[in-house]
């Protein structure tokens, strides 16, 4: 039987290298062009013929708007309007690259540590940046926790230091962590439903289907939520970087 | 579902900073040839960055998924999680909208 682990693995579609280097077209690349392409599609189509009562795709392109400049002028305030371009992007990369993912024979790039991790470092050098920018030399007080004793330092500002740190490390490992989890979950039981299906007739196949298409419905859940807290992190950092403490 | 989550997100927050840490305390040995001594001291502040990582989502401080809404839930005197609140309070300007 297949494995479980078998819908991770990363196949060139497209073999391409330039000078040593592996930059082959793969299917995990397909599935971000795939994602890219129907993003904006949504978005430009939702919006071409724009009317005041909305269409289905107008109402999605507008809800989605809606939310994410909702969740920055909650988080960040009114300067957060500036950032919305990113978050935007960003949420829905994610949103639409998950939901894709739940597509039989489709791959979830999301399930992949390198690609989350390389979003995660992106919003973490750009706020830090943005800090710098904005602070100067002050943005280093934002490793000083407040109203601590000054005997206090020596010690607290290495752990406030590793905790920004692990900023990026957290957000990347959540995201992928919940995909790879998800999806092979899903694929295990799928297993089960040929598995006990096989020896009984398929009678025993029924309550693994049952299960999985419960799971199919939570993950779509999780789909959303994961893409929601990749976005709403990132506002906080930004409001981080803004406001410091 | 929010409870698991939840304790997922505690479990990564924590390790997070445990496995910076311990990243920064191999580098310095590597670099500074002082193995061990660097990994321990910098396993003990990562661990302890982790702690901090922890108390902050679960206390709702800053750098916490939702804190604004569990601030908003806390004045409300009411228990539940932030972020459920924040997507029914979604939910809720969805409809007016329409």
């Amino acid at each position: 039987m297949a494995s479980p682990l078998e819908q991770f693995e990363i196949k060139a579609i497209a073999p391409i290298e330039v000078g040593g280097l592996d930059i082959s077209f793969t299917n995990s690349s397909a599935a971000m062009v795939a994602t890219l392409v129907l993003g904006t599609a949504l978005l430009v189509l939702g919006m071409s013929r724009a009317s005041v009562v909305p269409g289905r795709i107008q109402s999605i392109a507008e809800m989605s708007y809606e939310f994410i400049a909702g969740l920055l002028s909650d988080t960040v305030g009114a300067e957060g309007k500036r950032y919305f371009p990113f978050v935007f992007t960003l949420f829905m990369f994610i949103l639409i690259g998950n939901l894709l993912g739940l597509l039989p024979y489709s791959f979830t790039f999301t399930s992949h540590i390198i690609v989350t991790f390389a979003m995660a470092i992106t919003v973490f050098i750009g706020v830090t940046i943005l800090g710098l920018v904005k602070h100067k030399m002050h943005f280093f007080s934002f490793f000083v926790p407040p109203g601590v004793p000054l005997a206090m330092w020596p010690l607290l500002i290495p752990i406030e230091i590793i905790s920004y740190l692990s900023r990026p490390i957290s957000l990347s490992v959540r995201l992928f962590a919940n995909m790879l989890a998800g999806h092979t979950l899903l694929k295990v039981i799928g297993g089960f439903v040929f598995g006990l299906g096989a020896i009984t007739f398929g009678v025993g196949g029924l309550l693994p289907l049952a299960l999985i298409s419960v799971l199919t419905g939570l993950e779509v859940v999780i789909a959303f939520l994961q893409a929601y807290v990749f976005a709403i992190l990132t506002c906080l950092y930004i409001n981080d970087a803004l406001h410091l403490h | 579902m929010s409870g698991v989550g939840l304790a997922l997100r505690l479990g990564v927050d924590f390790v997070a900073g445990v496995v910076v840490g311990v990243g920064i305390g191999l580098l310095l040995d590597w670099w500074l040839g002082s193995s061990p001594a660097m990994l321990i001291v910098f396993f003990l502040l990562g661990a302890a960055a982790g702690t901090f990582n922890v108390f902050r989502t679960a206390s709702g401080q800053g750098g916490a998924v939702g804190f604004k809404q569990a601030r908003d839930a806390e004045k409300d005197a009411d228990g539940t999680d932030g972020s459920d609140k924040k997507r029914e309070g979604n939910a809720r300007d969805d409809k007016r909208d329409d």
